[in-house]
């Protein structure tokens, strides 16, 4: 919180949302819906004066940080427990699960490590292989469409159900989970990239084939550099899919990670600890969601669509 | 040569939907056969039962599987409206006062960034009564996905119709009902296609959790019994991921009704 606050003397008060120093995750979705909404507001708030701008500003900058302070607080004075009627046990207290972190760090941590590496694996591979797949199908008009259309079946599968198939046939090590998620996480990436493939101007088009282009050229010059934006959007869906499919994927036959240390301390009903493999994996999400955005922002500046999550 | 390509595309298209589909199901039983070819008819069919296995016990438990389905799409359903509104109403609170959009837009950009499924467990140790643990997991992994979708939605109104609108003092109902809603309707049902299937997906993860009802508990008692119940098991995955692409052809449907002025949905062709 008082991160936030330093930072804003520096504000430079030419831009409305200008490039703050730091990138914590919940600001920089703030900053995009606003860089999104700067027309909109703008037009309610002409009239206010350069100086009640800027407190405004700096208030507007600090409600989140207030609303979240104030969240954990009633929550650690047990104010939710009252309105719902509930105890301790059902639901620990936020200074409960910030010891439970602290007292099992390491084993955390490890198991951590061993999630992400599922997300991360299965992520590459199912992202691979639904690019692929969409690449595949551009190249075709009418059976590729219907392809992608079936392809995107995989979607309505529930992640849960995948887990005890792919543990059939992968055994019940780190295979299986990589296998759920690069199942749910191909689809995603087909049917985004292949939007993107299709989705092209006439225009260009006909510019190209006057040119003489051959098909190879019509792929690579126009259709793949116009289907980028979309690659990152499948990505960015597939990043936060992955991460549902990797703990899900543990809650049913797995001996470490996240998902697994979660129902087991649950049944267990030691919920500080299991209240704790949320936290960790959120923030495990959210790093890994950051990194595309990042790469996305590095790779793709050019790119006005890049602002506009998924 | 483009136009008459695509006024032949339609015909096509559907056409070849069919065959991919049909393509698939006869891969199915040929990799079935090869499995069975190679290993003992235990693993081959704990692995890939024949589809027509998996059919047969798809038609002779239809009164289970029936029953159980409809009390997860049943909860599913309530869940997922009672989502979609709070989302909905949530979204055009946000769109109306800057300053709550301000507080709350961080938490829910990130709530996307987050594994929300994980949650399901923690609520129905909770709450403790399977149908409103499903009803409350549907409407919360619903809720985020809505409200993403409609605000944006509400942001792609133009300006200059904004502009238009208040140059002629139109009153605030008015700009809502004639421009701002039907800008959000599309984004509505963005977000509502995304959270269809998921919402499923929760009830069925509430399920197995310990519900005492409902496809998942199905699902785990016919795993239970190993290869024995394949078919019923590949029955029951067959069945729920049949609910979830109903929903969403439900929800693609309504959209293509209620808001047909979306690029994709006017006539092909004509440009």
């Amino acid at each position: 919180m008082s991160e936030s606050s330093v930072f804003q003397p520096k504000r430079d008060e030419g831009t409305t949302n200008g490039v703050t120093g730091h990138a914590l995750p919940g600001e920089r979705g703030s900053r995009q819906q606003a860089e999104h909404s700067s027309s909109s507001t703008d037009y309610f708030r002409t009239s206010t004066s350069q100086i009640g701008m800027k407190a405004g500003m700096l208030l507007r900058n600090l409600l989140p940080w207030l609303a979240g302070a104030i969240f954990l607080t009633l929550w650690q004075l047990r104010f939710f427990h009252v309105l719902l009627s509930l105890e301790d046990y059902q639901l620990p207290v936020p200074s409960a699960i910030a010891i439970s972190i602290r007292d099992n760090a390491e084993m955390l941590f490890r198991y951590a490590i061993y999630s992400g590496t599922e997300m991360l694996g299965g992520f590459l591979i199912g992202s691979l292989l639904g690019a692929l797949a969409a690449m595949g199908a551009s190249l075709f008009a009418n059976s590729g469409r219907a392809a992608v259309t079936v392809l995107s079946a995989l979607n309505a599968v529930p992640i849960v159900a995948l887990a005890p198939i792919m543990n059939n046939w992968f055994g019940d090590g780190i295979w299986s989970r990589i296998a759920v998620v690069s199942v749910i996480t191909m689809a995603a990436m087909a049917v985004s990239l292949f939007k993107g493939l299709t989705s092209i101007q006439p225009q260009y088009e006909e510019l190209l084939s006057s040119l003489a282009a051959s098909r190879k050229q019509f792929f690579w010059k126009l259709r793949m550099p116009h289907a980028l934006p979309s690659l990152f959007a499948g990505l960015k869906i597939n990043m936060s899919t992955s991460i549902i499919g990797a703990i899900v994927g543990e809650f049913f036959i797995a001996s470490q990670g996240l998902g697994y240390l979660l129902s087991d301390q649950i049944r267990l009903a030691n919920m500080p600890l299991a209240w704790s493999c949320i936290v960790i994996a959120a923030i495990l999400g959210i790093v890994l969601y950051e990194t595309v955005v990042l790469a996305e922002k590095r790779l793709l500046h050019w790119s006005r669509a890049h602002t506009s999550a998924q | 040569m483009r136009p008459m390509f695509l006024r032949l595309l339609k015909p096509g298209y559907r056409a070849w939907v069919m065959i991919w589909i049909i393509s698939i199901f006869v891969l199915w039983e040929g990799l079935a056969w090869m499995l069975h070819l190679f290993m003992s008819p235990q693993q081959a069919t704990s692995r890939l039962p024949y589809l027509h296995v998996v059919m047969d016990s798809f038609f002779r438990h239809w009164n289970t599987l029936a029953e159980q389905s409809s009390v997860t799409f049943g909860n599913a359903a309530i869940g997922f409206a009672g989502g979609t509104l709070l989302g909905a109403l949530l979204a055009l609170l946000m769109s109306a006062a800057v300053w709550i959009e301000r507080t709350l837009s961080p938490y829910v950009v990130s709530s996307q960034m987050v594994p929300v499924i994980g949650l399901a467990p923690i609520v129905y140790g909770i709450i403790h009564n399977a149908e409103w643990a499903r009803i409350v997991m549907a409407a919360y992994v619903t809720f985020f996905p809505v409200i993403i979708h409609t605000l944006k939605g509400l942001k792609s109104a133009s300006p200059q119709h904004l502009e238009l609108m208040r140059a002629y003092g139109t009153s605030w109902r008015a700009r809502y009902i004639k421009c701002l809603l039907p800008s959000a309707l599309p984004g509505l049902f963005s977000g509502m296609k995304i959270a269809a299937p998921l919402a499923v997906t929760s009830s069925i993860v509430v399920e197995l959790m310990g519900a005492p009802d409902g496809l998942g508990v199905l699902m785990v008692s016919s795993l239970y019994y190993g290869s024995a119940q394949a078919g019923m098991f590949w029955a029951t995955i067959m069945l729920s991921m049949g609910i979830g692409l109903i929903s969403y052809l439900f929800i693609s449907l309504a959209e293509h009704w209620l808001t047909p002025w979306q690029p994709e949905f006017r006539p092909k062709g004509g440009e």
